[in-house]
């Protein structure tokens, strides 16, 4: 693993909080909704239905969306970034230490999610490879498009919580994170084609909780793809500006 | 500027090479034709006021800017040639990951800097004990002094064994004991050897540390040299300074006693030929309305001054 990963993971360790929120946030939601949605013949249907929506909206969306921001906006706040401007990484491996970082807290978000949908009788129905790819879409998306708004607007900690909220959540809901979508109204339904979080969402929830293969899924997975590569364009641009920003003593 | 050597120039290829460096921003020249060069084992300072091109200098021999005209390379080699893996740079401000260990961001550092992985820790151990942190290894950054984060900056800088360290005005901003402690730590790289550029506005600082001392002003070097030969820049052998309601009686009195002197605001230093005692001096100017009086050696802050001066003057 590159050493960028391997410090943000260590420093998430030694730090802890972040850790714990991004673990305790989408397992309470899930049990919350969980419960909600149960039946009287159980609760494997809502956990095998809300696991998927709960692991993108609201574990994913906050640690690899707020937490990029949090990494990048940190780095310039200690004025470390300078020093490993200095150094011989690259910006390309220290770009991609992040989005590696990313994709193992990735991986520990989904197996606290599933394992806790798997007590309640939860369980997974497709392809696991199809839904990992479907998870490391979604990383990407969201590390672009932290990085777009670490490296462009934010300038402190405290200006990185406000606008994640006020954007973020209104999309998570739109995006069928907390029910399913086919309960909005038929133009919010239309408009929320455009919301990358429904696509994620409905993506693995298709394979996760009905089986779905990779056809049933293709116009989700090409809206993922084309999303995930202009969020990671626009974001290593922002990045590219912000490192010749700072590259001075 | 002077046009001496590097002391082991000729011999060797210099640590640092800086050859006729010229940047201009938004037309207004910074460097303009900027040359000297650091040899191994040297503390060099570049000393100049705020503005003056000590960290342009800084940022271009580490590749982060590029220079309208000339070089600077580092054991023989440009920023793209792979000069940067040589550098170490102590940025003024403290640049440490505080929810690491000592330990981790140096490991980190070292790894940034493409150490061996297997060399890493010793470097690291290495590292920790120059700057007498060994016992704090696995202590977090955050739960670290004042004293003790600036000794890690400066362990991070070497870390992974550079010819050059490079310390940005390593002292700016800081109590009377925290300096003495930087400058202790200095003494310490000095006396192992360690090539440092030590860029200041303290003169004290570059008087107390440097090997040699390099005089920045209109964008280049307006002298170098070590600092008995930065002395002979002043021809005397103490100053008076003396502080007077009447600044142009002292200038009379000491142009005929035949002394040179300077002028600024209400003090008056004067160039003393020979050392003479206080009370000589007090005699020297008796009956005019002198306020204070002291005499004091040629340090590098009249030096500086003179330097400064004449170039300004040049300059116009």
């Amino acid at each position: 693993m590159s050493v960028v990963a391997q410090r943000i993971l260590l420093e998430l360790w030694h730090t802890r909080r972040s850790l714990v929120f991004w673990v305790l946030f989408p397992a309470l939601m899930l049990l919350l909704f969980g419960l909600i949605y149960a039946d009287g013949e159980g609760t494997g249907d809502s956990f095998d239905d809300m696991a998927p929506s709960i692991l993108i909206g609201a574990a994913l969306f906050f640690s690899c969306l707020s937490g990029v921001i949090t990494v990048l906006v940190g780095e310039r706040e200690r004025h470390t970034l300078k020093r490993v401007l200095l150094s011989s990484l690259s910006g390309r491996d220290y770009f991609m230490g992040i989005v590696a970082a990313f994709c193992v807290i990735a991986a520990g978000q989904a197996v606290i999610v599933y394992g806790i949908a798997y007590a309640f009788g939860g369980r997974y129905h497709g392809s696991l490879l199809l839904g990992t790819v479907i998870v490391i879409l979604s990383v990407m998306a969201y590390v672009g498009v932290g990085f777009f708004f670490g490296a462009r607007f934010a300038k402190s900690t405290e200006e990185v919580n406000g606008p994640v909220s006020a954007i973020g959540v209104p999309l998570l809901v739109l995006g069928g994170t907390f029910f399913p979508p086919d309960m909005l109204p038929s133009y919010l339904y239309k408009a929320t084609h455009l919301n990358p979080v429904f696509h994620m969402n409905e993506a693995l929830r298709e394979v996760s909780a009905m089986g779905a293969g990779w056809a049933a899924v293709a116009d989700h997975l090409l809206f993922l793809a084309v999303f995930a590569a202009a969020s990671l364009l626009a974001g290593t641009r922002s990045y590219q500006r912000m490192m010749a920003r700072e590259a001075r003593l | 500027m002077t046009s001496e050597a590097a002391p082991a120039a000729g011999a060797t290829t210099p640590v640092l090479a800086v050859r006729d460096l010229k940047i201009a921003f938004a037309g207004r020249p910074v460097l303009d034709g900027l040359t000297f060069e650091v040899a191994s084992g040297e503390v060099y300072g570049l000393l100049g006021p705020n503005g003056a091109g000590k960290t342009t200098c800084i940022n271009i021999t580490c590749g982060l800017l590029g220079a309208d005209a000339g070089s600077a390379r580092v054991a023989g080699l440009a920023p793209g040639e792979g000069a940067r893996r040589e550098i170490g740079v102590v940025p003024q401000e403290i640049a440490l990951y505080r929810q690491l260990t000592c330990m981790e961001n140096l490991l980190f550092f070292a790894g940034a800097h493409d150490v061996a992985v297997q060399r890493r820790r010793e470097r690291a151990e290495r590292c920790l004990e120059a700057v007498q942190l060994g016992d704090r290894a696995d202590d977090l950054v955050a739960t670290l002094s004042g004293g003790m984060h600036r000794r890690l900056n400066v362990a991070v800088g070497l870390v992974h064994e550079p010819l050059l360290l490079i310390l940005d005005e390593p002292t700016v901003g800081l109590d009377l004991e925290a300096r003495q402690l930087s400058w202790e730590l200095i003494e310490t790289l000095r006396r192992t050897g360690t090539t440092i550029l030590l860029t200041t506005h303290y003169l004290e600082e570059a008087e107390a540390l440097c090997t040699r001392i390099g005089i920045m002003a209109g964008g280049r070097l307006a002298a170098e040299g070590e600092m008995a030969e930065l002395r002979g820049r002043i021809p005397a052998a103490e100053l008076g300074v003396i502080h007077a309601e009447n600044p142009g009686e002292i200038e009379r009195r000491a142009e005929g006693l035949g002394f040179e002197y300077r002028t600024a605001g209400d003090a008056v230093t004067v160039w003393l030929p020979e050392r003479r005692r206080l009370e000589q001096v007090a005699e020297d100017f008796a009956g005019l309305s002198v306020r204070s009086l002291s005499v004091r050696p040629v340090g590098l802050e009249q030096i500086y001054q003179e330097v400064t001066a004449v170039s300004g003057r040049l300059a116009v």
